[in-house]
């Protein structure tokens, strides 16, 4: 514990320069601005400004990616409130009794609500980061490639599990991924895949055109001006406070929702998404009043938006101290990491300390700056969505071509970012969710290489995977969720899984 | 019986996993104790297409591919020529030009005044160009006019 406060103490100092402090900010503004505007998600976002990080250190291009992340899930909820559009997939839940309190005329009161839930989630997520990654860092370096094989595998499984589309689709969408993720010079044999002659396919695909194309530009090949509204809500900032009643309201459905929210953020998925669902069904579920759900109720607001504040801040554990990323968000973190010569995982906490406590603690820094962005300059965020969408979309095509461009300097890249936003249109028409394709691009790598030497290993034996004691637990909680899954379909349940699918259609 | 998107999905799949089998017959397959390089391609192509086979099985749960609308195709099939011709003439004309041309085009399309959306084009190209090569560093494309 005392080398924790210790470390921590490392990371604060590190986080206080204040260099370090203007990138945080600038993460956190740009990430409120990302999290206000629909139609370009924290993904997006983080894409196409990696390559504005690439020269600035590791730590500070961490700091300021991360820092959009978690301020998208702040700035999602006011779109949600003030307009019922969700700016951000997780804010969906929001939508619903936010706009009803924004329409009672508590529309300072629940934006209020919403950023200090936010707040209070994203403080809670880091303190349980903080004790929790190292030592799941240092089992993780008793890790073998069996049990990252095993790992990989559960963690594709689980994937699909909690996934709200069925699980044939989002493992199909992973195989995707992993396929794309076969391009390129095989590491082992030298032998090149699929490049077809072209020198540029020779490194593989890159992360930011895939994520670029069918996050950012795909979105806007479906999104035309005419289905996005110009009418804003204005928040009277003066009722910015929220009453007595209001807090007693929310103060339980904060507390359970970063608790819930932080476990969900630890399993790979939507996890943000998911679990704002997860909390706003609990909360209606333990209210003496489910009938005011729907018509205002504050819990609707204070749950959902505290879950995925603190799921936000939960993904990023994995991604530390397992060097896994659980999400397409967290993946594009760990390859923003890579490009910057930190390879994160288990090793991290021992090889690049400033660069993992730093993090830890600009996030401490991240949320008060949040705090202080969202409540005072919500009126200021509201004047960006008045800009007309007609000359917004050009900007953002105009980024993902100069975002693509830049990491590499190939038109080739920029070439597979506009195929990807065509292919990820055409997901969106077929009801297929892009995101695993991205988690698989990016595991597809450590996944070959880790099931290859566990093969060399023990010399072609599969069963392997099942005679070392954390390979075995990882895969026999594999075969449950696919049993468990399997189960479902055949008795046609409707589970919350199916309930989220529905609630995500009706959006 | 009705075509339904999970159909098209499944069979997409299939093809798709079919076709990179066809081409991955080079690749060497290797043992199990010494795995070759297209033993990891070849099982995700085998997974692509039972899960496709999955899919089409149980596409009834699915949307029928009638019900997709498509009001937004003509917006995306704008979108996506323009933005293909500004790629393909980037390396020629270098930034300012192609950008400023494919902000200024899209802009017009939206049905706003012609110099409205030349000087939006322009100004936004110019500035971003001054950002990224000024202050961000990172150069981007000159082609052959230079800038």
């Amino acid at each position: 514990m005392e080398g924790t406060i210790d470390s921590l103490l490392l990371g604060f100092s590190v986080a206080f320069r204040p260099d370090v402090l203007w990138y945080a900010f600038l993460g956190c503004l740009v990430g409120t601005l990302v999290g206000v505007l629909p139609g370009i998600g924290p993904l997006a976002g983080i894409s196409i400004l990696l390559p504005a990080t690439f020269g600035l250190d590791a730590t500070k291009a961490v700091i300021m990616l991360a820092g959009i992340y978690y301020g998208s899930q702040y700035g999602g909820s006011t779109t949600s409130i003030l307009m019922r559009i969700p700016g951000e997939a997780s804010s969906v839940m929001t939508c619903i009794d936010g706009y009803a309190m924004a329409q009672k005329g508590r529309a300072g009161a629940a934006l209020c609500i919403a950023a200090v839930g936010s707040f209070i989630a994203g403080t809670f997520g880091v303190l349980v980061l903080t004790l929790i990654a190292p030592p799941l860092a240092a089992l993780a370096l008793r890790f073998g490639p069996p049990e990252y094989t095993a790992l990989l595998v559960l963690g594709l499984i689980f994937l699909a599990y909690m996934s709200s589309t069925a699980l044939p689709r989002t493992l199909l969408m992973a195989a995707v991924g992993l396929l794309l993720g076969t391009i390129g010079i095989d590491n082992m044999t030298g032998h090149f895949r699929y490049a077809f002659d072209i020198p540029e396919l020779g490194d593989g695909i890159g992360i930011v055109p895939v994520a670029v194309g069918l996050f950012g530009l795909g979105e806007i090949l479906s999104t035309p001006t005419a289905t996005v509204v110009g009418k804003v809500l204005a928040p009277k900032l003066r009722e910015l406070l929220p009453s007595r009643t209001e807090w007693r309201q929310s103060a339980m459905p904060i507390a359970r929702g970063s608790v819930l929210g932080f476990l969900v953020g630890l399993t790979p998925g939507s996890a943000h998404i998911i679990s704002s669902f997860l909390s706003y069904a609990v909360e209606r579920r333990l209210s003496r009043h489910p009938e005011e759900f729907g018509h205002g109720a504050v819990a609707g607001v204070a749950g959902p938006e505290s879950a995925n504040n603190a799921a936000s801040t939960g993904a990023f554990v994995p991604m530390l101290a397992l060097g896994l990323p659980t999400g397409p968000v967290t993946a594009v973190l760990m390859a923003a990491l890579l490009i910057h010569g930190v390879p994160p995982g288990p090793s991290l906490v021992n090889d690049h300390p400033g660069v993992f406590w730093g993090f830890v603690a600009s996030m401490y820094v991240g949320n008060l700056m949040l705090l202080a962005l969202n409540l005072p300059l919500v009126g200021l965020f509201v004047n960006v969505l008045r800009i007309p969408y007609a000359y917004l979309y050009p900007l953002v095509i105009m980024f993902c071509i100069v975002g693509v461009y830049v990491v590499n300097g190939s038109v080739v890249d920029v070439w597979i970012m506009l195929a990807m936003g065509v292919f990820g249109y055409l997901l969106r028409k077929f009801g297929l969710d892009p995101a695993p394709l991205v988690l698989g691009l990016v595991i597809s790598p450590i996944f070959e290489m880790s099931l290859r030497q566990s093969l060399i290993m023990s010399n072609g034996n599969w069963t392997i995977f099942f005679t070392r004691p954390i390979a075995l637990v990882l895969m026999l909680v594999a075969v449950a969720l696919l049993a468990m899954s399997a189960l479902s379909f055949l008795r046609k349940r409707r589970d919350w899984r199916t309930r989220l699918a529905e609630v995500e259609a009706s959006e | 019986m009705t075509l339904r998107t999970d159909h098209i999905a499944g069979g997409a799949a299939i093809i798709v996993g079919l076709l990179v089998l066809a081409l991955s017959g080079d690749l060497p397959l290797g043992s199990l104790s010494f795995p070759g390089a297209g033993m990891w391609p070849k099982l995700i192509c085998v997974l692509m297409i039972i899960l496709g086979l999955l899919l089409c099985v149980r596409a009834g749960a699915s949307k029928p591919v009638a019900e997709i609308g498509w009001n937004d195709l003509s917006h995306a099939a704008i979108v996506t020529g323009a933005t293909a011709a500004a790629i393909a003439l980037y390396p020629v004309l270098g930034f300012i030009v192609s950008i400023s041309l494919l902000l200024a085009g899209l802009v017009f399309l939206e049905r706003r005044r012609p110099l409205t959306a030349a000087i939006y084009g322009v100004g936004m190209s110019v500035g971003v160009y001054a950002l990224f090569t000024m202050v961000l560093k990172s150069p981007l494309e000159r082609g052959l006019i230079g800038f």
